[in-house]
């Protein structure tokens, strides 16, 4: 098993989920696809994740009513958004719904890499702290 | 803030009130008919000064509200061009985004190799087709927007409007038939002609039956209804069976890049286009719809082009 980040990549646009999961396997990410934030709620109750990739712009669901879903039901997950315009309004609501990052389309496969990489650690440092503190609360008692 | 004009104008007025003041002191005072002449006099003056000032006052603040309505022209104009560059950005990015991707895709299947050759060729093929369609779809919005920005002078002729829809209807037609949506017909006999610019009418009333057909999607009817309106007019009615428009969504739906079709399905352009179409041709356009009901589009447009419409 990759030691890697489990990646979910949710995009209404079926080639680009596509192509990015084969392109972050070549680089050892090992990612699953989703094509609205439904089916992305349905994927997290199947399975676990470390970082997601979020569309913003998407029909039903848009990706901020998706994020704020997905950080009720697991709040630990790393949110990277991911939209086609940056605008200052939908940036600060993704802050304050707890995403990890805003990325504007096309990014370029390294920096996104880069991303995922430090949105990764930082859920790993979470995890590690949670951990020391659960011990520590043992030990007290 | 008071210049120094402002002050010798104050001034001014100030003098002339009392002159005229005393004058008309003197006038009473006489109490006699050359007394009164010398009222009526001052009277008539004090009038003619007045109204000169009010005009003046007038024409200055005539002046004032044009510099206002210019401003908020400029900043209605920004605002818009606000919007629609988001939306070109939105639009033109993501197509950009799977570029990019299928790009890196090649490079990688380039370089790396591994694969059999034969199926490393079939991928490398099926990148190149993705890019070329992703340019194709960019390429689709921006002539949208030329067409949309250029303002190409209507040709005003005498024009059967129940022929020419009738013309798109039949096109429309034979598309609708497969998803067995019926196109009923309700046109009104004794339409007369009007005179307007057959080409842009054609392509706002292909744009609302194709609308109108996806819409409903599968199993329904497309009402098409033309008749004479009020003020000189006639008026096209294209009902649908269809989903509908929400109730958030009806002040957007002549928004440019404003669509509820999937990425890549639709620019957001084509109401939008309509909307200025039917401007230009001194007509209005407008939407009643409710959530499960389908939806009415209304055109008006003018029997006769009035003078200075182009």
């Amino acid at each position: 098993m990759s030691s890697g980040p489990r990646v979910l990549i949710v995009d209404d646009e079926e080639r680009f989920r596509n192509t990015l999961r084969k392109l972050l396997a070549v680089s050892g990410v090992a990612a699953t696809t989703a094509g609205s934030g439904e089916e992305a709620l349905q994927e997290l109750s199947k399975e676990g994740y470390d970082v997601i990739l979020l569309d913003v712009k998407m029909p039903d669901m848009s990706g901020i009513e998706a994020l704020a879903k997905i950080k009720k039901i697991a709040p630990a997950i790393e949110v990277i958004m991911l939209t086609g315009h940056a605008c200052v309004d939908v940036a600060v609501e993704i802050m304050k719904l707890g995403g990890y990052e805003y990325l504007l389309k096309p990014c370029p496969l390294d920096d996104l890499m880069l991303k995922i990489d430090a949105a990764y650690e930082r859920k790993l440092a979470r995890k590690g702290k949670s951990g020391q503190s659960a011990a520590a609360a043992k030990s007290i008692q | 803030m008071t210049t120094r004009a402002d002050i010798q104008h104050r001034f001014l007025h100030q003098y002339l009130a009392c002159i005229l003041g005393v004058m008309l002191a003197v006038g009473l005072w006489f109490n006699d008919e050359y007394g009164y002449s010398v009222v009526a006099l001052v009277l008539a003056g004090t009038a003619l000064y007045s109204s000169r000032y009010l005009i003046q006052l007038v024409g200055a603040s005539n002046q004032q509200k044009f510099f206002l309505d210019q401003q908020l022209i400029q900043s209605q104009k920004l605002a818009s061009i606000g919007e629609l560059s988001s939306g070109i950005a939105h639009e033109i990015n993501n197509p950009l985004a799977i570029i990019g991707q299928e790009a890196e895709w090649m490079r990688h299947l380039l370089k790396e190799g591994g694969s059999e050759e034969s199926e490393r060729y079939e991928d490398l093929r099926d990148s190149l087709q993705a890019i070329v369609r992703q340019v194709d779809r960019c390429k689709d919005i921006t002539h949208k927007l030329l067409d949309f920005a250029r303002k190409k002078d209507p040709l005003i002729q005498a024009t059967d409007v129940n022929k020419l829809i009738e013309d798109m209807v039949k096109l429309v037609e034979k598309e609708a038939v497969h998803k067995n949506v019926i196109i009923a017909r309700k046109y009104e006999p004794d339409l007369p002609f009007i005179f307007t610019d057959p080409p842009l009418l054609r392509q706002v009333v292909l744009n609302l039956l194709n609308n109108a057909v996806y819409a409903i999607g599968h199993d329904g009817t497309v009402t098409v209804t033309t008749r004479v309106g009020q003020n000189d007019s006639a008026v096209v009615e294209i009902t649908d069976t269809g989903c509908g428009i929400p109730k958030q969504d009806m002040s957007k739906i002549f928004d440019p890049f404003f669509t509820t079709k999937p990425q890549g399905k639709g620019t957001g352009l084509g109401l939008s286009i309509c909307h200025g179409i039917i401007t230009r041709l001194g007509g209005r356009i407008s939407v009643e719809s409710a959530v499960g009901e389908g939806a009415t589009f209304f055109v008006d447009l003018p029997l006769k082009q009035r003078k200075g419409e182009e």
